[in-house]
Protein backbone atom coordinates (compact mmCIF):
# COMPACT_ATOMS: atom_id res chain seq x y z
CA UNK A 1 0.00 0.00 0.00
CA UNK A 2 1.11 3.37 -0.68
CA UNK A 3 2.20 5.38 1.67
CA UNK A 4 -0.46 8.37 0.40
CA UNK A 5 -2.92 5.08 1.22
CA UNK A 6 -1.64 5.01 4.99
CA UNK A 7 -4.32 6.85 6.59
CA UNK A 8 -7.03 7.53 4.20
CA UNK A 9 -8.33 10.85 3.11
CA UNK A 10 -11.07 13.07 0.82
CA UNK A 11 -10.92 16.24 0.43
CA UNK A 12 -12.60 19.29 -1.85
CA UNK A 13 -12.90 23.08 -2.90
CA UNK A 14 -15.70 24.57 -5.17
CA UNK A 15 -15.82 28.08 -6.23
CA UNK A 16 -18.90 29.49 -5.75
CA UNK A 17 -20.36 33.44 -6.49
CA UNK A 18 -18.65 35.27 -4.45
CA UNK A 19 -18.21 32.09 -1.85
CA UNK A 20 -16.46 28.90 -1.81
CA UNK A 21 -17.10 25.74 0.27
CA UNK A 22 -13.97 23.42 1.12
CA UNK A 23 -15.20 20.14 2.55
CA UNK A 24 -13.19 16.65 3.92
CA UNK A 25 -14.32 13.10 5.07
CA UNK A 26 -13.85 12.24 8.95
CA UNK A 27 -11.72 8.80 8.98
CA UNK A 28 -8.66 8.41 10.41
CA UNK A 29 -7.34 5.14 9.80
CA UNK A 30 -4.00 2.61 9.73
CA UNK A 31 -4.40 1.26 6.96
CA UNK A 32 -7.92 -1.16 7.08
CA UNK A 33 -8.44 -0.24 10.66
CA UNK A 34 -10.64 2.88 11.57
CA UNK A 35 -8.84 4.89 14.63
CA UNK A 36 -10.84 7.79 14.65
CA UNK A 37 -13.92 8.96 13.17
CA UNK A 38 -13.81 12.90 14.08
CA UNK A 39 -10.19 13.90 12.65
CA UNK A 40 -9.97 17.03 11.50
CA UNK A 41 -8.20 17.30 8.01
CA UNK A 42 -9.28 21.40 7.19
CA UNK A 43 -7.45 23.73 9.02
CA UNK A 44 -8.24 27.55 9.35
CA UNK A 45 -5.08 30.11 8.55
CA UNK A 46 -7.24 33.13 9.01
CA UNK A 47 -10.89 33.92 8.49
CA UNK A 48 -10.95 34.40 4.85
CA UNK A 49 -8.03 30.95 4.62
CA UNK A 50 -8.22 27.66 4.67
CA UNK A 51 -6.09 24.96 4.20
CA UNK A 52 -7.16 20.89 3.84
CA UNK A 53 -4.18 18.63 3.86
CA UNK A 54 -4.59 15.05 2.39
CA UNK A 55 -2.31 11.97 2.89
CA UNK A 56 0.16 11.00 5.53
CA UNK A 57 -1.77 12.14 9.03
CA UNK A 58 1.63 12.95 11.26
CA UNK A 59 2.79 14.85 8.03
CA UNK A 60 -0.36 17.07 7.55
CA UNK A 61 -0.43 17.64 11.25
CA UNK A 62 2.88 18.90 11.33
CA UNK A 63 3.35 20.85 8.12
CA UNK A 64 -0.10 22.49 9.21
CA UNK A 65 2.24 23.43 12.10
CA UNK A 66 4.70 25.02 10.79
CA UNK A 67 2.11 26.80 8.03
CA UNK A 68 0.31 28.35 10.69
CA UNK A 69 3.85 29.18 12.65
CA UNK A 70 5.02 31.17 9.40
CA UNK A 71 1.98 32.60 9.29
CA UNK A 72 1.50 33.85 12.51
CA UNK A 73 5.10 35.91 11.88
CA UNK A 74 4.02 37.11 9.12
CA UNK A 75 1.22 38.81 10.24
CA UNK A 76 3.40 40.10 12.96
CA UNK A 77 5.66 42.13 10.03
CA UNK A 78 3.51 43.16 8.20
CA UNK A 79 0.67 43.98 10.75
CA UNK A 80 -2.25 42.08 7.98
CA UNK A 81 -2.99 38.71 7.02
CA UNK A 82 -1.68 36.74 4.09
CA UNK A 83 -3.58 36.60 0.87
CA UNK A 84 -4.69 33.08 -0.15
CA UNK A 85 -2.00 33.23 -3.65
CA UNK A 86 0.94 34.31 -1.13
CA UNK A 87 -0.08 31.90 0.81
CA UNK A 88 0.12 29.61 -1.40
CA UNK A 89 3.03 29.79 -2.97
CA UNK A 90 4.46 29.94 1.15
CA UNK A 91 3.30 26.36 0.73
CA UNK A 92 4.97 25.14 -2.52
CA UNK A 93 8.25 26.90 -1.21
CA UNK A 94 7.52 24.96 1.96
CA UNK A 95 6.95 21.71 0.27
CA UNK A 96 9.85 22.06 -2.49
CA UNK A 97 12.58 22.54 0.54
CA UNK A 98 12.16 18.70 1.39
CA UNK A 99 12.11 17.48 -2.22
CA UNK A 100 13.95 14.83 -1.89
CA UNK A 101 12.44 13.68 1.52
CA UNK A 102 8.91 15.38 0.75
CA UNK A 103 6.81 15.45 3.21
CA UNK A 104 3.85 12.65 2.06
CA UNK A 105 0.57 15.14 1.28
CA UNK A 106 -1.47 16.76 -0.72
CA UNK A 107 -2.86 20.26 0.36
CA UNK A 108 -6.02 21.63 -0.77
CA UNK A 109 -5.98 25.66 -0.23
CA UNK A 110 -9.18 27.92 -0.40
CA UNK A 111 -9.63 31.44 0.50
CA UNK A 112 -10.84 34.96 -0.66
CA UNK A 113 -8.53 37.34 -1.88
CA UNK A 114 -8.68 41.00 -3.00
CA UNK A 115 -12.17 41.72 -3.21
CA UNK A 116 -13.30 39.17 -2.18
CA UNK A 117 -12.66 37.36 -5.01
CA UNK A 118 -12.79 32.94 -4.08
CA UNK A 119 -9.23 31.42 -4.31
CA UNK A 120 -8.73 27.37 -5.11
CA UNK A 121 -5.52 25.33 -5.33
CA UNK A 122 -4.23 22.14 -4.88
CA UNK A 123 -0.52 20.65 -5.38
CA UNK A 124 1.40 17.75 -5.06
CA UNK A 125 3.65 16.72 -2.56
CA UNK A 126 6.97 18.73 -3.47
CA UNK A 127 4.53 21.72 -4.48
CA UNK A 128 3.75 21.96 -7.71
CA UNK A 129 0.76 24.26 -7.72
CA UNK A 130 -2.71 23.50 -9.61
CA UNK A 131 -4.40 26.63 -10.15
CA UNK A 132 -8.26 26.02 -11.50
CA UNK A 133 -11.23 27.66 -11.45
CA UNK A 134 -14.20 25.73 -10.52
CA UNK A 135 -12.62 23.20 -8.48
CA UNK A 136 -10.04 21.02 -6.57
CA UNK A 137 -9.93 17.61 -5.27
CA UNK A 138 -7.22 15.73 -3.15
CA UNK A 139 -7.27 12.54 -1.46
CA UNK A 140 -7.48 8.54 -1.73
CA UNK A 141 -10.92 8.98 -3.00
CA UNK A 142 -9.93 11.39 -5.72
CA UNK A 143 -10.54 9.89 -9.00
CA UNK A 144 -14.24 9.29 -7.36
CA UNK A 145 -14.12 12.89 -6.47
CA UNK A 146 -13.11 14.44 -10.22
CA UNK A 147 -16.03 12.65 -11.76
CA UNK A 148 -18.57 13.44 -9.14
CA UNK A 149 -17.29 17.10 -9.35
CA UNK A 150 -17.44 17.36 -13.37
CA UNK A 151 -21.18 16.45 -12.99
CA UNK A 152 -22.41 18.31 -10.66
CA UNK A 153 -20.13 21.75 -10.75
CA UNK A 154 -21.87 24.30 -12.46
CA UNK A 155 -20.18 27.78 -12.04
CA UNK A 156 -21.49 31.04 -9.84
CA UNK A 157 -23.51 28.73 -7.45
CA UNK A 158 -24.94 30.71 -4.43
CA UNK A 159 -23.82 29.65 -0.98
CA UNK A 160 -27.00 27.12 0.13
CA UNK A 161 -26.59 25.74 -3.53
CA UNK A 162 -22.80 25.08 -3.95
CA UNK A 163 -23.27 23.24 -0.01
CA UNK A 164 -25.35 21.20 -1.15
CA UNK A 165 -23.80 20.11 -3.96
CA UNK A 166 -20.01 19.86 -2.49
CA UNK A 167 -21.52 17.81 -0.41
CA UNK A 168 -23.58 15.51 -2.32
CA UNK A 169 -20.07 15.53 -4.45
CA UNK A 170 -17.78 14.92 -1.09
CA UNK A 171 -20.95 12.00 0.08
CA UNK A 172 -20.99 9.88 -3.59
CA UNK A 173 -17.32 9.90 -3.53
CA UNK A 174 -16.57 8.42 -0.34
CA UNK A 175 -18.92 5.87 -0.13
CA UNK A 176 -16.92 4.06 -3.09
CA UNK A 177 -13.81 4.89 -1.43
CA UNK A 178 -12.78 2.52 1.68
CA UNK A 179 -10.02 4.36 3.09
CA UNK A 180 -12.29 7.36 3.43
CA UNK A 181 -15.78 8.36 5.19
CA UNK A 182 -17.26 8.00 8.67
CA UNK A 183 -19.62 11.53 7.79
CA UNK A 184 -18.11 15.07 6.28
CA UNK A 185 -16.82 18.34 7.38
CA UNK A 186 -18.06 21.74 5.14
CA UNK A 187 -16.77 25.02 5.45
CA UNK A 188 -18.82 27.48 3.59
CA UNK A 189 -17.39 30.51 3.58
CA UNK A 190 -18.60 34.17 2.58
CA UNK A 191 -17.76 37.93 2.19
CA UNK A 192 -19.18 38.10 5.32
CA UNK A 193 -19.21 34.68 7.47
CA UNK A 194 -17.83 30.89 7.83
CA UNK A 195 -20.32 28.13 8.20
CA UNK A 196 -19.09 24.87 9.66
CA UNK A 197 -21.84 21.78 8.94
CA UNK A 198 -20.91 18.31 9.76
CA UNK A 199 -22.76 15.64 7.29
CA UNK A 200 -23.83 12.27 8.09
CA UNK A 201 -23.17 9.81 5.16
CA UNK A 202 -22.24 6.13 5.49
CA UNK A 203 -20.65 5.00 8.78
CA UNK A 204 -18.24 2.79 7.28
CA UNK B 1 25.53 -12.34 -16.41
CA UNK B 2 22.45 -11.66 -14.51
CA UNK B 3 19.58 -13.67 -14.84
CA UNK B 4 17.23 -11.83 -17.51
CA UNK B 5 13.67 -11.56 -17.10
CA UNK B 6 10.55 -11.71 -19.64
CA UNK B 7 9.89 -8.22 -20.45
CA UNK B 8 7.02 -8.29 -22.96
CA UNK B 9 3.52 -8.78 -21.93
CA UNK B 10 0.93 -10.58 -23.90
CA UNK B 11 -0.98 -7.70 -22.61
CA UNK B 12 -2.39 -4.20 -23.49
CA UNK B 13 -4.83 -1.52 -22.18
CA UNK B 14 -6.72 -0.43 -24.69
CA UNK B 15 -8.73 2.05 -22.54
CA UNK B 16 -12.11 3.20 -22.79
CA UNK B 17 -15.55 3.13 -20.47
CA UNK B 18 -18.50 0.92 -20.37
CA UNK B 19 -21.34 1.63 -18.85
CA UNK B 20 -25.06 -0.19 -18.50
CA UNK B 21 -27.97 1.20 -16.52
CA UNK B 22 -31.15 -1.04 -15.99
CA UNK B 23 -34.87 0.14 -15.89
CA UNK B 24 -38.37 -0.91 -15.16
CA UNK B 25 -38.51 -1.84 -18.89
CA UNK B 26 -35.32 -0.79 -20.61
CA UNK B 27 -31.68 -1.58 -20.48
CA UNK B 28 -29.18 1.48 -21.79
CA UNK B 29 -25.62 0.01 -22.76
CA UNK B 30 -23.12 2.40 -23.78
CA UNK B 31 -19.56 2.70 -24.12
CA UNK B 32 -17.56 4.62 -25.99
CA UNK B 33 -15.66 4.79 -28.90
CA UNK B 34 -11.63 5.92 -28.75
CA UNK B 35 -9.02 2.48 -28.77
CA UNK B 36 -5.61 3.70 -27.58
CA UNK B 37 -2.56 2.48 -26.03
CA UNK B 38 0.03 3.98 -23.93
CA UNK B 39 -1.14 7.09 -24.75
CA UNK B 40 -1.54 7.37 -28.80
CA UNK B 41 -4.93 7.30 -29.91
CA UNK B 42 -4.96 4.12 -32.24
CA UNK B 43 -8.57 5.13 -33.34
CA UNK B 44 -11.84 7.47 -32.91
CA UNK B 45 -14.40 4.91 -34.41
CA UNK B 46 -14.05 1.74 -32.37
CA UNK B 47 -16.98 0.07 -31.07
CA UNK B 48 -17.07 -1.70 -27.83
CA UNK B 49 -20.30 -2.94 -27.85
CA UNK B 50 -22.16 -6.95 -29.40
CA UNK B 51 -25.45 -8.14 -29.36
CA UNK B 52 -24.89 -11.66 -28.57
CA UNK B 53 -28.77 -12.26 -28.67
CA UNK B 54 -31.96 -10.21 -29.11
CA UNK B 55 -32.15 -9.15 -25.38
CA UNK B 56 -28.73 -9.68 -24.54
CA UNK B 57 -26.06 -6.57 -25.12
CA UNK B 58 -22.47 -6.95 -23.83
CA UNK B 59 -19.93 -3.86 -23.72
CA UNK B 60 -16.63 -4.24 -22.58
CA UNK B 61 -13.65 -2.50 -21.85
CA UNK B 62 -9.71 -3.58 -21.61
CA UNK B 63 -7.72 -5.44 -23.98
CA UNK B 64 -9.63 -5.54 -27.44
CA UNK B 65 -7.72 -8.90 -28.66
CA UNK B 66 -9.27 -10.53 -25.91
CA UNK B 67 -12.73 -8.84 -25.99
CA UNK B 68 -12.70 -9.52 -29.98
CA UNK B 69 -11.76 -13.65 -29.24
CA UNK B 70 -14.13 -13.67 -25.84
CA UNK B 71 -17.23 -11.89 -28.49
CA UNK B 72 -16.57 -14.98 -31.13
CA UNK B 73 -16.55 -17.48 -28.57
CA UNK B 74 -19.92 -16.62 -27.20
CA UNK B 75 -21.75 -16.08 -30.56
CA UNK B 76 -20.52 -19.60 -31.39
CA UNK B 77 -21.90 -21.05 -28.22
CA UNK B 78 -25.20 -18.72 -28.53
CA UNK B 79 -25.39 -20.25 -32.50
CA UNK B 80 -25.01 -24.00 -30.97
CA UNK B 81 -27.58 -23.21 -28.06
CA UNK B 82 -29.92 -21.74 -30.90
CA UNK B 83 -29.57 -24.99 -32.81
CA UNK B 84 -29.83 -27.54 -29.76
CA UNK B 85 -33.02 -25.28 -27.94
CA UNK B 86 -34.76 -23.64 -30.71
CA UNK B 87 -34.74 -20.30 -29.18
CA UNK B 88 -32.87 -17.82 -28.03
CA UNK B 89 -30.69 -16.94 -25.21
CA UNK B 90 -31.62 -15.73 -22.09
CA UNK B 91 -30.17 -12.81 -20.87
CA UNK B 92 -29.21 -14.25 -17.67
CA UNK B 93 -28.71 -17.78 -19.38
CA UNK B 94 -26.12 -15.20 -21.39
CA UNK B 95 -24.61 -13.91 -18.08
CA UNK B 96 -24.36 -17.35 -16.66
CA UNK B 97 -22.09 -18.36 -20.29
CA UNK B 98 -20.14 -15.43 -19.83
CA UNK B 99 -19.11 -16.03 -16.00
CA UNK B 100 -18.30 -20.16 -17.11
CA UNK B 101 -16.50 -18.74 -20.50
CA UNK B 102 -14.15 -16.07 -18.31
CA UNK B 103 -13.22 -18.65 -15.61
CA UNK B 104 -12.06 -21.05 -18.05
CA UNK B 105 -9.30 -18.96 -18.86
CA UNK B 106 -8.98 -18.93 -15.00
CA UNK B 107 -4.83 -19.21 -15.63
CA UNK B 108 -4.29 -17.26 -18.78
CA UNK B 109 -7.18 -14.91 -18.50
CA UNK B 110 -9.09 -12.40 -21.11
CA UNK B 111 -8.26 -9.14 -20.12
CA UNK B 112 -11.88 -7.87 -20.70
CA UNK B 113 -13.82 -6.05 -17.73
CA UNK B 114 -17.53 -6.84 -19.56
CA UNK B 115 -20.92 -5.39 -18.64
CA UNK B 116 -23.76 -7.38 -19.84
CA UNK B 117 -27.38 -5.88 -20.45
CA UNK B 118 -30.67 -6.92 -21.51
CA UNK B 119 -34.37 -7.69 -20.66
CA UNK B 120 -34.99 -10.68 -18.44
CA UNK B 121 -37.61 -13.33 -19.00
CA UNK B 122 -40.37 -11.17 -17.55
CA UNK B 123 -39.42 -7.82 -20.18
CA UNK B 124 -37.33 -5.82 -16.83
CA UNK B 125 -34.05 -4.43 -17.37
CA UNK B 126 -31.68 -6.05 -15.84
CA UNK B 127 -27.60 -5.50 -15.70
CA UNK B 128 -24.89 -7.74 -14.95
CA UNK B 129 -21.12 -6.85 -14.08
CA UNK B 130 -17.97 -8.60 -14.14
CA UNK B 131 -14.83 -9.23 -13.57
CA UNK B 132 -11.55 -10.39 -15.50
CA UNK B 133 -12.18 -14.12 -14.16
CA UNK B 134 -15.74 -14.47 -13.74
CA UNK B 135 -17.24 -12.91 -11.09
CA UNK B 136 -20.22 -11.48 -11.43
CA UNK B 137 -23.45 -9.92 -9.93
CA UNK B 138 -26.98 -8.96 -11.23
CA UNK B 139 -27.14 -4.95 -10.39
CA UNK B 140 -29.63 -2.16 -11.12
CA UNK B 141 -26.35 -0.43 -13.00
CA UNK B 142 -22.89 -0.52 -13.53
CA UNK B 143 -19.50 1.08 -14.76
CA UNK B 144 -16.01 -0.77 -15.88
CA UNK B 145 -12.84 1.14 -17.45
CA UNK B 146 -10.59 3.86 -17.21
CA UNK B 147 -13.90 5.78 -16.15
CA UNK B 148 -15.38 3.87 -14.12
CA UNK B 149 -14.20 5.02 -10.89
CA UNK B 150 -15.30 8.53 -12.22
CA UNK B 151 -18.71 7.63 -13.35
CA UNK B 152 -20.14 5.11 -10.51
CA UNK B 153 -20.31 7.83 -7.43
CA UNK B 154 -22.27 9.93 -9.72
CA UNK B 155 -24.53 6.57 -10.46
CA UNK B 156 -25.05 6.22 -7.19
CA UNK B 157 -26.46 9.28 -6.34
CA UNK B 158 -28.26 9.87 -9.51
CA UNK B 159 -30.04 6.72 -9.85
CA UNK B 160 -32.38 7.05 -7.50
CA UNK B 161 -31.69 3.19 -7.14
CA UNK B 162 -31.58 1.30 -4.29
CA UNK B 163 -27.50 1.32 -3.58
CA UNK B 164 -26.06 -1.74 -4.12
CA UNK B 165 -24.26 -1.12 -0.69
CA UNK B 166 -26.75 -1.38 0.97
CA UNK B 167 -28.14 -4.41 3.45
CA UNK B 168 -30.33 -6.26 2.77
CA UNK B 169 -29.93 -6.38 -1.26
CA UNK B 170 -32.68 -4.48 -2.70
CA UNK B 171 -34.03 -4.82 -6.28
CA UNK B 172 -31.91 -2.56 -8.20
CA UNK B 173 -33.23 -1.19 -11.54
CA UNK B 174 -33.78 2.61 -11.32
CA UNK B 175 -37.21 4.44 -11.66
CA UNK B 176 -35.97 7.14 -14.42
CA UNK B 177 -37.50 6.70 -17.22
CA UNK B 178 -35.87 5.87 -20.31
CA UNK B 179 -35.36 9.45 -21.44
CA UNK B 180 -34.00 10.70 -17.79
CA UNK B 181 -31.76 7.57 -17.82
CA UNK B 182 -30.34 8.44 -21.49
CA UNK B 183 -29.61 11.57 -20.59
CA UNK B 184 -27.83 10.88 -17.64
CA UNK B 185 -25.42 8.15 -19.78
CA UNK B 186 -24.76 11.36 -21.94
CA UNK B 187 -23.73 13.51 -18.65
CA UNK B 188 -21.75 10.54 -17.57
CA UNK B 189 -19.60 10.37 -20.71
CA UNK B 190 -19.02 13.91 -20.93
CA UNK B 191 -17.59 14.30 -16.94
CA UNK B 192 -15.64 11.39 -17.78
CA UNK B 193 -14.01 12.56 -21.14
CA UNK B 194 -13.42 15.90 -19.20
CA UNK B 195 -11.09 13.69 -16.46
CA UNK B 196 -9.91 10.55 -18.36
CA UNK B 197 -7.43 10.78 -20.95
CA UNK B 198 -8.64 6.98 -22.13
CA UNK B 199 -12.51 8.16 -22.40
CA UNK B 200 -13.68 10.48 -25.67
CA UNK B 201 -14.33 11.03 -29.29
CA UNK B 202 -17.47 9.66 -29.53
CA UNK B 203 -20.10 7.60 -27.37
CA UNK B 204 -22.59 4.78 -28.75
CA UNK B 205 -25.32 4.30 -26.55
CA UNK B 206 -27.65 1.06 -27.39
CA UNK B 207 -31.39 1.32 -25.50
CA UNK B 208 -33.24 -2.71 -25.53
CA UNK B 209 -36.69 -2.32 -24.65
CA UNK B 210 -39.94 -3.93 -25.67
CA UNK B 211 -40.25 -2.24 -29.04
CA UNK B 212 -36.62 -3.79 -29.79
CA UNK B 213 -33.32 -2.20 -29.73
CA UNK B 214 -32.40 1.18 -30.57
CA UNK B 215 -28.49 2.69 -31.66
CA UNK B 216 -27.78 6.24 -30.41
CA UNK B 217 -24.32 8.10 -31.28
CA UNK B 218 -23.39 11.27 -29.23
CA UNK B 219 -19.97 13.49 -29.63
CA UNK B 220 -17.61 13.81 -27.47
CA UNK B 221 -14.39 15.95 -26.79
CA UNK B 222 -11.22 14.02 -29.00
CA UNK B 223 -8.84 15.58 -26.83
Amino acid sequence: MSIFEYNGSALVAMVGKNCFAIASDRRLGVQLQTIATDFQKIYRIHHKLFIGLAGLATDAQTLYQRLVFRHKLYHLREERDMKPETFASLVSAVLYEKRFGPYFCQPVIAGLGDDDKPFICTMDSIGAKELAKDFVVAGTASESLYGACESMFKPDMEAEELFETISQALISSVDRDCLSGWGGHVYLVTPTEVTERILKGRMD
Amino acid sequence: MPKQQANWSPYDNNGGTCVAIAGADYCVIAADTRMSTGYSILTRDYSKIIQLADKSVMASSGFQADVRALQKVLAARHLIYQHQHNKQMSCPAMAQLLSNTLYFKRFFPYYAFNVLGGLDSEGKGCVFTYDAVGSYERVGYSAQGSGATLITPFLDNQLKSPSPLLLPAKDAVTPLSEIEAIDLVKTCFASATERDIYTGDKVEMLVLNANGIRREVMELRKD
